[in-house]
């Protein structure tokens, strides 16, 4: 760093302290950054490199033009660049001596050209660039020593290419390299120790190919590897490589063909937070598969129609999501919370068999944190809850029973609801009162009359005839009156004197939004 | 170009619109909104701008907003350069290093302790 | 029919007189009739996508989005309009003129905790030239009466 100042010093000496650090060359625009120059050429139509670029440029622009070559002195005399543009032109190659003498790039952004191949017999000599893009590009191999000049590299952009496998050769170089993505390629397979030199990688992005098998040791050597994605690949197996990740944090494999999850399928992985593997085929899963994983938060096995019995969550403390759509369970363990105890969102059995879940058990399971603010068991068929089944729970605040087919609610334990859910059950016709949910903000009932206890009603009476002749002083009225109503409770069909009654009445209520809402055609009255 | 639609398109743009500017980009291109006051206007970009991660897909390609102490990042939880006052290390902006290693001001690094 | 909407714009320079510099109609959507105000705030149909970038509003704004005739549709309608509710925009105006299948879509909702107003024709041009202006505007949303038009309903 101290030599970079020096150098400043000497050459802005030598220029004239107070001379202008050289003429911007037409077209671009320039701006003085301290001693150092920042020059602007984006979308100028620029058919080359401009020459007479001042040797105090630290920023170069040339993104978006129409170069095609790039002269091998055109970045000659330029040892301050420290980030350099030029993506969306026409480039097909670019030698190693076009870099020669940039010490100080940190940041080459060749993203959106028509790059090939890159230099094997005179590589790039950029040793203290971070970050380099190559995505978007027709790679279609990368030469054994084309990053062996790159010893500082940590980000790469190898996505959006011609890619059919990995350049096993190449990425040996890059030591210091901490995220990569090859996405969208064409890979079809990852053989054994393909990443052992990446002992730094902790993001690796290689969704979007047509990877159909990886070698049993194929991640070996990403000690430090957080995220993987293999989302939207032909994967047939279950990845059992990731078992040797053991920082991993964030998994993906969602759209591949994989039909089973083993037993102990992530032991090696203890950090795992979030796993997405929907939209696979799964019909089994080994019941120890999600044991141990104390940090995992969501669990989403839609569609494992193999399942018999309910997974065992032994070690997995922190779940908040724990979906189980179209399963194939037909019994349910008595102490579920036991097993999810941090659950936040209790199981949505989804679309569990039918006749065999008709009374949701008993929940009060003796739970170390009872920290449970929503509960989704939408979309099932309860057609019973247990009396005491909410007692224990008193931190529930929402609760979303859609769509399943109760005929009453018990209401221990609801006390402190502020949303709650029961549309569509068609058998649920009785009428609740504003003291039942004291804390209510947002309710969706299943009858629009059972919104009336809310205030959301006219005068309990047929529609009346609205009276049209108002003056700006009623319009005004009109105004308020709306403005204190909530959204939801507003008539469009009862007179002013009557609006006036509800107002002082609607005074009193805190504001409640419940749908259906009341009208013309779902009046007050109880149709039953 | 389609009827009601802005004749002149921004350079990397498929279709666009007079309210809403680019609809779709080009291939490889990047569709990012730009907020100006209250207009919101779509443009292609080769790359997303500071402080967004570009995300590609065969259907389209992405800008998202990296995490709020990120100057600039890989992807949502990878950042390449923090904001003044976070120092990055591997990947996360820290307000404090790690042991062994010492806040690094110019570059917002956390870098080795000197021996 | 749907219940109108009147939609009144006050540009913020003219705010100290107070009087609206626009008084437009609309329809809303499905059964979120209501009030609001708020300031106007154009969002693109894309920002109404869930991968897209959450782009929090603060709750005293009105979104306003334009949709278009050949786009892909990310999400239902519904859903775009739930979306820019949870992200905290106070009511939402949609111009339909180029999007003709969109009152059908949103006719029949319940779901819309608030006011959701369709607006098309020389209204929504009125109001898309002042966005495209980028004259910052405050707009109220209130229910239009329509004089006798309500029959007498024996239930």
């Amino acid at each position: 760093m101290l030599a970079f100042f020096l150098m400043l010093h000497v050459l802005r000496g030598a220029h004239g302290a107070g001379a202008p650090l050289a003429p911007c060359p037409p077209p671009c625009q320039c701006q003085e950054s301290g001693m150092l120059l920042l020059v602007e050429c984006a979308e100028c139509g620029l058919s080359s490199v401009p020459d007479s670029l001042s040797p105090f440029t630290s920023y170069l622009d040339l993104s978006m033009n129409n170069i095609s070559e790039i002269q091998p002195e055109a970045f000659q005399n330029l040892p301050f660049l420290s980030e350099l543009r030029l993506s969306g032109n026409l480039l097909k190659h670019i030698p190693g001596p076009v870099f020669r003498g940039l010490y100080n790039l940190k940041v080459l952004m060749l993203e959106n050209n028509q790059i090939q191949q890159l230099p094997s017999e005179a590589p790039w000599d950029l040793p203290n660039l971070l970050s380099l893009r190559l995505d978007a590009n027709l790679i279609t191999e990368v030469p054994a020593q084309a990053f062996s000049g790159l010893r500082s590299l940590r980000h790469l952009w190898l996505d959006d290419n011609a890619l059919t496998e990995i350049p096993v050769a190449a990425l040996n170089s890059l030591v210091s390299l901490q995220a990569m993505t090859l996405a969208l390629n064409r890979i079809t397979h990852i053989p054994d120790y393909t990443f052992h030199n990446l002992s730094n990688l902790v993001v690796l992005h290689l969704h979007n190919n047509m990877i159909k098998t990886l070698g049993q040791n194929c991640f070996e050597g990403l000690h430090s590897l957080e995220t993987l994605e293999l989302n939207y690949n032909e994967l047939q197996e279950f990845p059992v490589a990731i078992r040797t990740l053991t920082k991993l944090q964030e998994l993906g494999f969602h759209n591949n063909n994989i039909k089973a999850i083993p037993e102990k399928a992530f032991l090696g992985n203890p950090l795992l937070q979030t796993i997405n593997f929907y939209e696979n085929p799964i019909h089994s899963v080994g019941r120890s598969a999600f044991q141990f994983l104390p940090k995992l938060h969501t669990l989403s096995l839609n569609g494992a129609m193999e399942i018999q019995e309910f997974p065992d969550l032994k070690g997995t403390t922190s779940l908040e999501i724990l979906t189980l759509t179209r399963a194939g369970l037909t019994v349910l363990p008595q102490n579920l919370l036991e097993k999810v105890t941090h659950c936040t969102t209790l199981p949505s059995f989804g679309h569990v068999v039918q006749q065999s879940v008709r009374t949701l058990p008993c929940l009060d399971a003796h739970l170390s944190h009872p920290v449970f603010p929503c509960r989704d068991l939408s979309w099932n068929g309860i057609e019973a809850i247990h009396a005491d089944a909410f007692t224990s729970l008193q931190s529930l605040v929402k609760l979303d029973l859609t769509e399943n087919h109760l005929k009453v609610l018990p209401l221990e334990g609801l006390f402190g609801l502020t949303h709650l859910k029961l549309r569509g059950n068609v058998a649920l016709s009785s009428l609740f009162r504003v003291e039942d949910f004291p804390q209510m903000r947002v309710v969706e009932m299943p009858y629009a009359y059972q919104c009336c206890v809310y205030g959301a009603c006219s005068a309990h009476r047929p529609a009346a005839q609205w009276n049209m002749e108002q003056t700006s002083e009623e319009d005004e009225l009109h105004k308020k009156a709306a403005a204190l109503l909530p959204v939801h409770t507003y008539s469009y069909d009862s007179d002013v004197e009557e609006f006036q009654m509800e107002l002082d009445e609607s005074k009193l209520q805190t504001s409640v939004q419940c749908t259906p809402l009341p009208g013309p055609f779902k009046p007050c009255e109880d149709m039953f | 170009h389609t009827p009601g639609m802005s004749t002149g398109c921004q350079s990397g743009c498929l279709t666009c619109s007079d309210y809403n500017g680019c609809l779709s980009c080009k291939p490889k291109f990047f569709i990012f909104l730009e907020r100006n006051g209250m207009k919101q206007t779509g443009v292609c970009l080769t790359s997303c701008p500071s402080g967004y991660y570009g995300t590609r897909s065969p259907e389209r390609n992405d800008c998202t907003k990296c995490r709020p102490e990120c100057d600039s990042c890989f992807t949502g939880n990878f950042c390449t350069r923090c904001r003044a006052g976070f120092y990055l290390h591997q990947g996360k902006c820290l307000q404090s290093c790690p042991e062994g290693r010492a806040p690094n001001d110019a570059q917002r690094e956390c870098v080795p302790e000197c021996p | 029919a749907a219940p109108r909407a009147l939609i009144k714009v006050t540009l913020v320079k003219h705010e100290p007189t107070g009087t609206p510099t626009l008084t437009l109609e609309g329809v809303f959507a499905g059964g979120s009739v209501g009030y609001a105000e708020g300031k106007l705030m154009q969002s693109h149909p894309l920002s109404l996508c869930n991968s897209s970038d959450d782009e929090r509003l603060d709750s005293s704004v009105i979104s306003i989005v334009k949709l278009e005739s050949n786009m892909h549709r990310c999400l239902p309608l519904l859903e775009k309009a739930q979306l820019a509710l949870e992200r905290g925009a106070h009511a939402v105006i949609f111009d339909v003129t180029d999007d003709i299948g969109a009152e059908y879509e949103l006719r029949d909702t319940d779901s819309l905790s608030r006011p959701v107003v369709l607006i098309r024709g020389s209204d929504a041009e009125d109001l898309m030239g002042l966005v495209n202006r980028n004259e910052e505007a405050n707009v109220q949303i209130e229910i239009k009466f329509e004089p006798n038009k309500w029959q007498q309903y024996d239930v």
